[in-house]
């Protein structure tokens, strides 16, 4: 479970009479149980991105706490990581090395035994039904096989909480709908606490349980996809998005 | 510590799978030594060569039979030069100075007329240098013969004419002159071993940044500080690895010396190169930590590259340092990281003596110098994968 409890986020540039400062979140709180799918919904630059990265110990709050399962992000960063699997923005595999080698490295530093490790990495590759590539190098990988293999490795040590920062980007249809089937696996079969960030309505509606929607650095709205359209009074869910997302900024 | 030698083995595998990169700097490390001595012996030999030449150039021999007559006596051999001398020597062709002897030579000569002979020499032709010294240490003896001649016939005393004798000695040990010459080795040790560590150093650093692969390891429960040592090890690996090809080049490098003089004069046995290895090692692992530290604060490898030139271009510009500087070694100079290495390599060719704490100082400050840009990578850490 990771409960985010009114963290803000203040990013300052420049310096001098020049700096400007940047609100990137302001007071997000939202709470995502075990065994549910939650989405972080929001349009590009709401602060979903920086959310994650608070919730990665990457960077500190300036106020406001994450809790995951219970452990202070801020406080024990390295607990609190061994607890979560994080598919962030950055996604960059080793080229020279092959897709078999890149998620062992990260086992390896999470502190299992070489055996498991491979183990884990072959069983992984199996779900995400990329066993064919394990063995080569992901110089040449596809989107795809990037996105296969970077999910995998997030997920070698099997954490109890898994946080994916719009994992669809770049993916084709096929690949889209094997991520989803992976997903709802990992939500039933074993129970899972999953964040799933985006800023596509679509993918939102098909897999999440629980909605978070998120504008210029504030939560706006929370619940199932059915609850916000009942809400909002939109029989269609992009219309209800963009009455949240953005009738926010006329408040604000 | 766990999580470093997983780094560590990892950055190293990938640096050693980085084929085109990792064989041309251990060719160039490699191939260096024989090329560095094969160019010295070259250049030795063809002046050794020179000097030992009796030939000179004279234009215009045909009008001083004196001249030729006294230059045989005293067992050089005159040739006539080639007609386009001039353009010759212009264009580095000729390699000699020219004696041009006027047609009415030794009729001036005879009445005490005072012929002028021109020496033609190029001072941009450094190789004509030894011929040019040759020809006016013959003109001066012919002259002053000449000026014999005339007094005796007069009944004047020679030794007048010399109140003074003037004996040369030449203090340099056959070592030292030689370190003239193979000064430059350490410098060419020391800048493989930096070009060595070079892409390693980048590609762990700045190349991670930009690949997007830094914030996903951060994301690792390792501590910062070991992920930094595991792959500040991986550098310093190939960096030493580097040191160890270059220096070890040179042994059988030897062999290919084709001057019997530089041959007796360069000794760099299995105790020079364990010398030299004692003082490129810790140098290669600060370095390695040096550039890692300029690199993290780049975004992309590129910038990284340009931002470490400043470190060759230090390292690089050390030499000169000791060369302009008329009051020679310094005890300032084994503080400095790089300068002292250079300076200690060359005492190590010139076979002076050397004591421990000569080793010892270098190596603190090259440990500290490392232990202070881990540190500041281990700080940046987060930062740089943010940013």
């Amino acid at each position: 479970m990771i409960e985010v409890d009114a963290v803000h986020k203040r990013f300052v540039s420049g310096r001098g009479s020049k700096a400007k400062t940047v609100e990137a979140v302001r007071g997000v709180s939202f709470r995502a149980t075990d065994a549910r799918i939650t989405a972080l919904l929001g349009p590009n630059g709401a602060g979903k991105t920086t959310t994650l990265r608070m919730a990665a110990a990457l960077i500190v709050p300036d106020s406001g706490r994450i809790l995951v399962d219970g452990i202070d992000v801020a406080m024990q960063p390295q607990q609190a990581l061994a607890r979560m699997g994080v598919l962030s923005d950055a996604r960059g595999l080793y080229p020279r090395l092959t897709a078999r080698e890149n998620i062992v490295y990260h086992a390896r530093l999470h502190g299992m035994a070489e055996a498991a490790a491979h183990a884990r990495a072959e069983q992984l590759a199996r779900m995400l039904e990329f066993s064919d590539l394990l063995e080569r190098r992901t110089d040449g990988f596809s989107q795809g096989e990037r996105m296969k293999t970077a999910l995998a490795r997030a997920l070698v040590h099997d954490p109890p909480n898994i946080v994916l920062d719009e994992p669809t980007n770049g993916l084709d249809v096929q690949a889209i709908r094997g991520l989803r089937h992976a997903l709802r696996r990992l939500r039933d079969e074993q129970g899972k606490c999953i964040v799933f960030c985006s800023h596509i309505m679509q993918e939102v509606q098909r897999l999440c349980d629980h909605v978070v929607v998120v504008s210029h650095g504030r939560a706006v709205a929370e619940g199932s996809v059915d609850e916000l359209c009942r809400r909002s009074g939109h029989a269609d869910f992009e219309e209800t998005f963009v009455s949240l997302a953005f009738g926010a900024r006329a408040e604000a | 510590m766990n999580g470093s030698w997983t780094v560590f083995v990892k950055e190293l595998r990938d640096a050693l799978r980085d084929r085109r990169t990792l064989m041309a700097v251990v060719l160039s490390s490699v191939l260096m030594g024989p090329l560095v001595l094969f160019a010295l012996s070259a250049l030795v030999a063809s002046s050794e060569q020179r000097a030992e030449s009796r030939e000179v150039l004279v234009a215009g021999l045909e009008h001083a039979p004196s001249l030729r007559n006294f230059l045989e006596r005293n067992t050089l051999v005159p040739k006539p030069a080639p007609a386009d001398y001039e353009q010759q020597m212009v264009k580095r062709q000729l390699g000699e100075a020219v004696l041009v002897v006027p047609p009415a030579f030794e009729a001036e000569l005879a009445r005490g007329d005072r012929p002028v002979l021109e020496l033609v020499n190029s001072s941009a032709n450094p190789r004509a240098g030894v011929g040019v010294q040759r020809l006016r240490r013959a003109l001066q003896a012919f002259a002053q013969e000449q000026a014999l001649l005339r007094l005796a016939y007069r009944g004047v005393a020679p030794a007048l004419l010399e109140p003074v004798k003037v004996e040369e000695r030449d203090l340099a040990d056959p070592r030292a002159r030689s370190a003239q010459l193979t000064g430059m080795v350490p410098f060419f040790v020391l800048m493989a071993v930096l070009y060595g560590a070079l892409n390693a150093a980048l590609d762990t650093t700045a190349g991670e940044r930009e690949r997007g692969s830094l914030e996903p390891l951060l994301m690792t429960p390792a501590s910062r500080l070991s992920l930094v040592v595991g792959k500040w090890g991986a550098v310093a690996a190939v960096g030493m690895l580097i040191a160890v090809l270059s220096c070890l080049s040179f042994l059988p490098a030897q062999s290919l010396l084709r001057s019997e003089t530089l041959a007796a004069l360069f000794r760099f046995g299995p105790r020079e190169a364990a010398l030299f290895l004692a003082l490129l090692l810790p140098l290669a692992a600060a370095l390695s930590a040096l550039m890692m530290a300029i690199a993290i604060r780049c975004k992309t490898f590129k910038e990284a590259q340009a931002s470490n030139t400043v470190v060759i271009l230090g390292v690089s510009l050390l030499p000169l340092l000791s060369l302009f500087n008329d009051g020679g070694e310094q005890p300032w100079h084994v503080w400095v990281p790089a300068l002292a290495q250079i300076t200690l390599m060359g005492r190590v060719l010139r076979g002076e003596a050397f004591t421990a704490p000569d080793l010892l100082v270098p190596l603190a400050v090259a440990a500290l110098l490392a232990a202070a840009c881990l540190v500041f990578v281990a700080r940046q850490l987060r930062a740089a994968a943010t940013r």
